[in-house]
């Protein structure tokens, strides 16, 4: 029996239902969100793994032919070994099973046809990828976002027309051919860009941080290499950026005109905020969910390689290793790229789902 | 509604440009490198390896030539004469013994060590030992010592192409002591791969510096060289496509461009650079199957000899290129062996006309395979299939185009299932005896069901000219391929030329037939 003068309800131990439903949470909502995810992810790349692999080992050729030579292919023995060194001897799901244990140990394979480790080759051409990539996407956002934004503050008048029709250009003209006439023009022609790859062929590469040339220039203090790695990178992001800066004008100009409309909009209008705040703070934010969505896929793109432009500008990427992995049917390199692209896809999915939170409050985890 | 960008935009801006305007105005700027004594060289590349014993593209190639000497060589591109190299050779027992003597005493490896006969009994058992894709090239040949001066190299059957054989870059001499304490070995044991690809270990006047399988490779001068110096102290190969390479030769970015085709090179004025035109190694041609089962109305002789009388050669190397030239065999007019293209075979649809109604054929489809992806000395396959589906279609004969990447393509080959289609074959030697897969019962022959039993004629002049030494070889080799190309189961076409663009700033080269250009030459 308890007496007392003070109010039972501060004092008495709540009932179990009260006291499970007030129990504080193991862990902080958004910690709780993010291992969830990160839980899913893991999941999703197992099975990124099992996908890559059955279907690369679908392709109905023998990765044998690829390798060897006429004579070294008429040879059995020869050609028993090479199979043998491959593993291609053993089951199907033998192969799977050593392929996935190599992975989880941070091997994934090495190299049919150059005998390199495809981690070591990743690591080197995937900074080119991520550098070129960055260059583009922030080329994209920056040109996209305010044509597009400025397109639909200028619906059907004369402006509008005019950047519509400029980003339908850059999204139905063709890379490759973009990607030629622009380094025709800019570096043969004008002189106005260096030539193609990451650097002037006579000068050295700075020491490897990041294997990203811009940043370890700058890092090792080479202010010239960084200026020339800087160079190198402005026309190929600008050909790469033109197809996403076309994609995020459309886009952009369409969620604007979307949010332009709704009330909370006309209410700032009619307290006589400045346009700017009204443009910036209420528009532009509202709009910006969508928005990054399409920012998050096409970066995810533009990591993943660009075959054409890094074909054209001796960019050695994800794009070029990705593709001569698969002309010359070297499965562990298309398995390594097909993994790799399945995580940057997962990752940046990821991080455009943690960036909701923070723009739209809606959104946000509780 | 309207708004002013915000002054942070503005600013953002502003010092964007900046940096963009800068950065474009590097376009000249070297960077603190030295850009006059380095040689800028541009390719697609095929590279695997530059281990000299496993590799087997022309890239790999390319650059092994410039790192590793071999034990004989082609003096001036000669492939008619091997010459010493740095050995001196004596052929005897009747081509079966080829007695090896070092000759060149100074060479020594790019860490300073001298070449020694071990180096180079270890380089050719490794060879042998890898089974890699070059392995052949000693095939059924035993290596030995004789003493500090000599080795022998003996044959069980009588080996006149050994002489041919040595100069490849694939039997280049590498330092064996070096090789052997990073797990080299003269086994399929053999673990110097790696090492290879990253430390150089020849006595060529070329030492590799960096290697990217991918994108580029950096040389850099051996001082331990016995020859001249290279005017060229840095070497960079760099992974460029044929596009990217008319570019940057016309804009002095690159001095050698390897890939340009024939279009590609008139674009090349005097004032941008020269153009190197040699005759290719490789030949390009029809099979057909001879299995009725599989290769139908391909697998008929007389089918076969129409198809070959409707074919216009002349517009065939037209496409290929000036400086093309006809073929009578798949032999290289320049080799020894070689039909003389006099004797090539000339359009003649009347002919044909005859032969299809001889061999029955009532217009029916055959699957016609190739390549879609590859493209030979400029020659792009798909083009020359469709141009060749075209001249066949002119004469009544009807082809079902069947492309396929490269890899597939090459395999459905190997499996000997395809009834007809564009093949090429790339000298692996300047000798007649690297086509004698094509004669009954050959490796490749087999890829058309061609046994050994398939032309007991062929046999007979095989096993002639076989026998054949000295210079009567030529007409026996001559005779035997020009046998086999009337059978029509392969139906030459062309042989096309090897491009080779050099700079302006270049002023003095070797370009030949045995090594496209010779880095260590230019000036």
């Amino acid at each position: 029996m308890t007496v007392g003068t003070t109010d039972s309800s501060t004092t008495s131990p709540p009932s179990t239902d009260e006291a499970q439903r007030i129990k504080p949470p193991l862990l902080p909502p958004l910690l709780r969100y993010i291992l969830i995810r990160i839980g899913i992810s893991l999941l999703l790349i197992w099975g990124v793994t099992i996908v890559t692999f059955l279907l690369t080992n679908l392709v109905p050729t023998d990765p044998v032919a690829a390798i060897l030579g006429d004579r070294a292919a008429a040879d059995p023995a020869i050609v028993a070994a090479t199979r043998e060194r491959l593993g291609l001897d053993q089951p199907l799901i033998v192969q799977y099973f050593t392929y996935l244990s190599n992975l989880l140990q941070g091997d994934m394979g090495v190299s049919n046809q150059t005998r390199t480790p495809v981690l070591q080759s990743i690591g080197q051409v995937f900074p080119a990828s991520i550098e070129l990539g960055i260059g583009a996407i922030l080329i994209s956002v920056i040109i996209g976002l305010m044509l597009g934004l400025a397109s639909a503050l200028n619906q059907n008048r004369f402006l509008d027309h005019a950047i519509r029709t400029l980003s339908l250009i850059g999204i139905s003209a063709p890379t490759f051919w973009i990607a030629a006439v622009g380094y025709y023009v800019f570096f043969f022609k004008l002189r106005v860009v260096p030539g193609a790859g990451r650097l002037d062929p006579w000068l050295q590469p700075p020491p490897r941080v990041t294997g990203l040339y811009t940043l370890d220039s700058l890092l090792a203090g080479q202010m010239s290499t960084f200026v020339n790695a800087f160079g190198h990178l402005i026309l190929p992001s600008c050909v790469l950026a033109l197809f996403t800066i076309g994609l995020l004008t459309r886009f952009s100009r369409s969620s604007v005109l979307d949010i332009i409309r709704l009330d909370y909009v006309t209410a700032a209008k009619a307290k006589g905020l400045p346009a700017r705040t009204v443009i910036f703070k209420y528009i532009f934010r509202g709009a910006l969910v969508p928005i990054i969505t399409v920012v998050g896929l096409a970066f995810g793109s533009l990591l993943s390689g660009a075959v054409l432009t890094e074909t054209v500008f001796a960019w050695n990427g994800l794009g070029q290793y990705a593709f001569r992995g698969a002309t010359t049917l070297d499965l562990p390199v298309i398995m390594g790229v097909g993994l790799v692209i399945g995580i940057v896809y997962i990752l940046v999915n990821f991080i455009v789902d943690l960036i909701y939170g923070f723009v739209d409050p809606r959104v946000r985890v509780r | 509604m309207k708004a002013r960008l915000p002054h942070r935009v503005l600013a953002i801006g502003s010092a964007l440009a900046l940096t963009f305007g800068l950065a474009a105005c590097s376009g000249g700027d070297k960077g603190g490198g030295d850009a006059s004594d380095t040689l800028v060289a541009e390719t697609a590349f095929n590279l695997k390896t530059i281990d000299p014993h496993r590799q087997f593209e022309f890239t790999g190639s390319t650059i092994d030539n410039a790192i590793y000497q071999t034990a004989l060589e082609f003096k001036d591109g000669d492939q008619t004469k091997p010459s010493d190299g740095l050995c001196s050779f004596t052929m005897s027992d009747g081509d079966k013994k080829m007695t090896l003597t070092l000759k060149e005493k100074d060479a020594k490896f790019s860490n300073g060590d001298p070449v020694t006969v071990d180096d180079i009994v270890f380089s050719f058992k490794r060879l042998q030992g890898l089974k890699g894709n070059p392995s052949f090239f000693l095939d059924g040949v035993t290596v030995k010592k004789v003493d500090d001066e000599s080795l022998e190299l003996i044959s069980k059957k009588p080996n006149p192409a050994l002489p041919y054989i040595l100069p490849n870059s694939s039997i280049g001499i590498v330092n064996s002591k070096v090789v052997k304490e990073n797990k080299g070995n003269t086994d399929e044991k053999d673990g110097a791969e790696a090492f290879l690809n990253e430390n150089s270990q020849g006595s060529g006047p070329y030492k590799v510096d960096t290697y990217n399988a991918d994108s580029q490779v950096v040389l850099t001068a051996n001082e331990n060289y016995n020859g001249p110096a290279p005017k060229y102290k840095r070497v960079v190969l760099r992974n460029v496509s044929a596009e990217t390479q008319l570019t940057d030769i016309q804009s002095g970015q690159a001095q050698v461009a390897f890939d340009l085709n024939s279009d590609q090179a008139k674009q090349i004025d005097d004032s941008m650079g020269k153009i190197s035109s040699l005759p290719s190694t490789k030949s390009l041609y029809i099979f057909n199957n001879t299995d009725k089962k599989i290769g139908g109305p391909a697998a008929n002789p007389d089918f076969r000899k129409a198809v070959t009388s409707a074919i216009d050669y002349d517009k065939l190397t037209e496409l290929a290129g000036e400086g093309s030239q006809r073929m009578a065999s798949l032999v290289p007019n320049e080799f020894v062996g070689a039909v003389p293209k006099d004797q090539a075979p000339e359009r003649d649809l009347e002919k044909t006309k005859k032969l299809l109604k001889k061999a029955g054929y009532k217009g029916e489809e055959i699957p016609f395979h190739y390549s879609s992806d590859q493209s030979v000395n400029g020659v792009d396959l798909a083009q020359l299939a469709e141009t060749l589906q075209a001249q066949l279609k002119e004469a009544g004969i009807n082809l079902a185009l069947k492309p396929a990447p490269s890899s597939t393509q090459l395999d459905g080959f190997r499996s000997a299932k395809q009834p007809m289609g564009i093949g090429t074959w790339g000298a692996d030697f300047p000798d007649p005896t690297n086509y004698n897969v094509f004669i009954p019962g050959g490796s490749v022959a087999e890829r058309v069901n061609w046994g050994k039993d398939g032309d007991p004629e062929l046999t007979k002049l095989a096993e002639a000219a076989e026998k054949t030494e000295g210079e009567a070889r030529d007409a026996a080799y001559a005779k035997l391929y020009k046998a086999t190309a009337d059978t029509g189961v392969w139906i030459p076409l062309v042989q096309p030329v090897n491009t080779v663009a050099v700079g302006s700033s270049i002023t003095k080269y070797v370009s030949n037939a045995d090594v496209s250009f010779d880095f260590a030459k230019a000036e």
